[in-house]
Order: C-alpha cells, then sequence, then structure tokens
C-alpha cells in the first residue's frame, strides 16, 4: 500500500468576473433563484391567508352542525381539525332519544380510532361495541341532555363518521384532519 | 415512521425557509437573527417529535435530520448546482468601482454593509472598494482599487 495521496493538477475552473476576480459568479442561476423565492414567498403568503379565513381549521368556518330529521340528536362538531390538536364533538338529544329511562349512542369506530375520542362526558353507565361502532348508554332523565366527546385526530385523512340514537336516524359526516 | 418522514419535511422547510429569507451581511448571527433560528427550530421540533418525547423517538429524528445533512454535503460535492441551490452562489455587488444596483437590491444589501466590509479589509473609503463580493456564507468580501 502506497502512502502518497492522490493529487489532480490545479484547474482554475472558477469563472472570473472582467476576467479578474475568481468570484463564481452565476448571475442566471441567481435570477432563476429571486423568481423561484418570489413564488414561495406568495405560497407562505397564500398558506397564512387560508389560516387567517380558517380553512385549515381550528376558527368559526370549521365548526359545523348537523341534526337528524326526526330531532333525536343534534350534532355540533369540526369538519376540519388537526392532528392531535383537541376539539369537542358535542351531541343534544331530543325527548324521542329518551327511551326507558335511557340514552343508546353509537358512535362508529372512526370516531375512537382516527378521530382519537379521547374522554366521553358524561361517563357512560356501560357501553357495548358491534356493528362497526361503540353504543354507550346514559341514564337519563328529560331534555336538554348532552354528550360531549374529547377529541384529538390520530392520523392526518379525510375520516366518515356516524353518530345517533340506537334504532333512530344515524348521522352520517366527514372531517378533514390537517398533519 | 411519521418521526422520519416529519424529521425529512421539517429538515427541508426548515432549509426552504431560511434559505429564501434574503441573504443578509456578516457571517455570524446577529441577536435577531437567534431569535429567528431558535423559535423556528423550536417550532419545527416540537411538530417533529409530535406527542412521542421517547428517547428512541428522539434519536431517531437526531439521526434522520443528521443522515439527510451528511447526504446534502455529499449531494454538493459532487452536483455543484445542489450547492447553488442550498447555499447560494456569490454575488458581484460592486465591480470596477460601480454598484451591481439588481444585485444589491434584491440581496438586500445597503452600502454601508459593504463599507463596514471593507473598513475590515483596511479600506477608508467607498471609492477605495473595486469590487464587493456578497459570498456563499453572507459575508462581504472586498477587493481594494490599485492607486496609480
Amino acid at each position: 500500500m502506497s502512502d502518497a495521496s492522490i493529487t489532480r493538477p490545479v484547474e482554475d475552473s472558477v469563472p472570473k468576473v472582467d476576467g479578474a476576480v475568481a468570484v463564481g459568479e452565476d448571475l442566471d442561476f441567481q435570477r432563476r433563484w429571486w423568481r423561484f423565492e418570489r413564488i414561495i414567498w406568495s405560497i407562505f403568503a397564500l398558506i397564512l391567508l387560508c389560516d387567517v379565513l380558517e380553512v385549515f381549521g381550528r376558527g368559526y368556518f370549521a365548526k359545523a352542525e348537523r341534526s337528524t330529521v326526526d330531532r333525536t340528536m343534534h350534532l355540533k362538531y369540526e369538519r376540519v381539525e388537526r392532528e392531535h390538536a383537541p376539539s369537542i364533538m358535542s351531541i343534544s338529544f331530543g325527548p324521542s332519544a329518551i327511551r326507558n329511562g335511557e340514552i343508546r349512542l353509537f358512535i362508529s369506530e372512526s370516531v375512537v380510532k382516527e378521530l382519537g375520542a379521547e374522554r366521553i362526558i358524561p361517563e357512560p353507565a356501560s357501553s357495548k361495541i358491534g356493528n362497526g361502532g361503540i353504543t354507550y348508554i346514559f341514564p337519563a332523565t328529560a331534555p336538554p341532555a348532552t354528550v360531549d366527546i374529547a377529541l384529538s385526530p390520530s392520523r392526518p385523512g379525510i375520516h366518515d363518521f356516524t353518530a345517533g340514537v340506537e334504532g333512530a336516524e344515524m348521522v352520517k359526516a366527514k372531517v378533514t384532519v390537517f398533519p | 415512521m411519521y418521526t422520519i418522514i416529519f424529521a425529512v419535511a421539517g429538515y427541508f422547510f426548515l432549509l426552504l425557509t431560511v434559505r429564501v429569507m434574503a441573504r443578509r451581511p456578516g457571517g455570524q448571527l446577529t441577536f435577531y437573527e437567534f431569535v429567528l433560528i431558535f423559535l423556528i427550530g423550536g417550532v419545527i421540533i416540537a411538530a417533529t417529535a409530535a406527542n412521542d418525547r421517547s428517547l428512541t423517538n428522539c434519536t431517531c429524528a437526531v439521526i434522520v435530520v443528521g443522515m439527510v445533512h451528511r447526504a446534502i454535503a455529499v449531494a454538493k460535492v459532487h452536483f455543484p448546482k445542489v450547492g447553488a441551490v442550498v447555499d447560494g452562489v456569490p454575488l458581484v455587488l460592486r465591480q470596477k468601482g460601480e454598484w451591481n444596483e439588481e444585485a444589491m437590491q434584491r440581496a438586500n444589501i445597503a452600502r454601508d454593509d459593504v463599507m463596514a466590509a471593507g473598513r475590515g479589509n483596511e479600506i477608508r473609503t467607498l471609492d477605495d472598494i473595486e469590487y464587493a463580493v456578497l459570498e456563499r456564507s453572507g459575508e462581504i468580501s472586498t477587493i481594494k482599487a490599485e492607486r496609480k
């Protein structure tokens, strides 16, 4: 093995200004870069504008409400959410939702998995699984009666969910979760 | 898996943001640039690590950032255009004693900045500066005019 290092003859390859000063300026590239900078700043401004207009959620325009025709249930939720950002899905029940002193609320599995249901307030007396979701049973007397579900979406994407009183009309909706 | 994607995305987003901020003179960070680096860096870190602040997750994120950084360093050597994109190219601000107004305006360089660099090179007046170059590092190099 030789200890000699590999050497090459010196090449004066750096472009010169006025043929005198080796700078390596590339004005064509720089001008393209300035144009690129303007485009990027326009995109940044557009992103901020969308945020101000609450396109990315966490604001007035993200809030949505749905009701069943039979008025058993009124749902308030955020149609646009952000991953791991907390929010509340609120479900109010009409008189017809209370049967035999209890409300049986069905929510699809996506509310627990994709939308990350962390807590349900008040705590249900019991729950059962099946039909692609969970049915929570709450003792109830008379309206107004509301259940809040604390959400923290676990993954970005567009997620469908279903909620409703067991044996009554269900509400189907979509939530878009930004990363 | 998400940590790796977030770390790579965070690295390139941070690189892009810092790169499109117009270069300013001075190789060393000023106080307000410290604020910028710490604040942007902190926000990106929070998004990268997310809720998983475990040593495993953070170690993976650090390794990913290190690998991306090293890959770019290797790419810069083999492909000069990568270096031009990542670091920029030198820009002649003053040529044969005349200002390059386009470069000065686009790079947000004031004449005082060039004079400040000249003083560091023992140049006393602007007239004595024949060439001034905004280097990739953000420093301004000056070349003294030869007096006849």
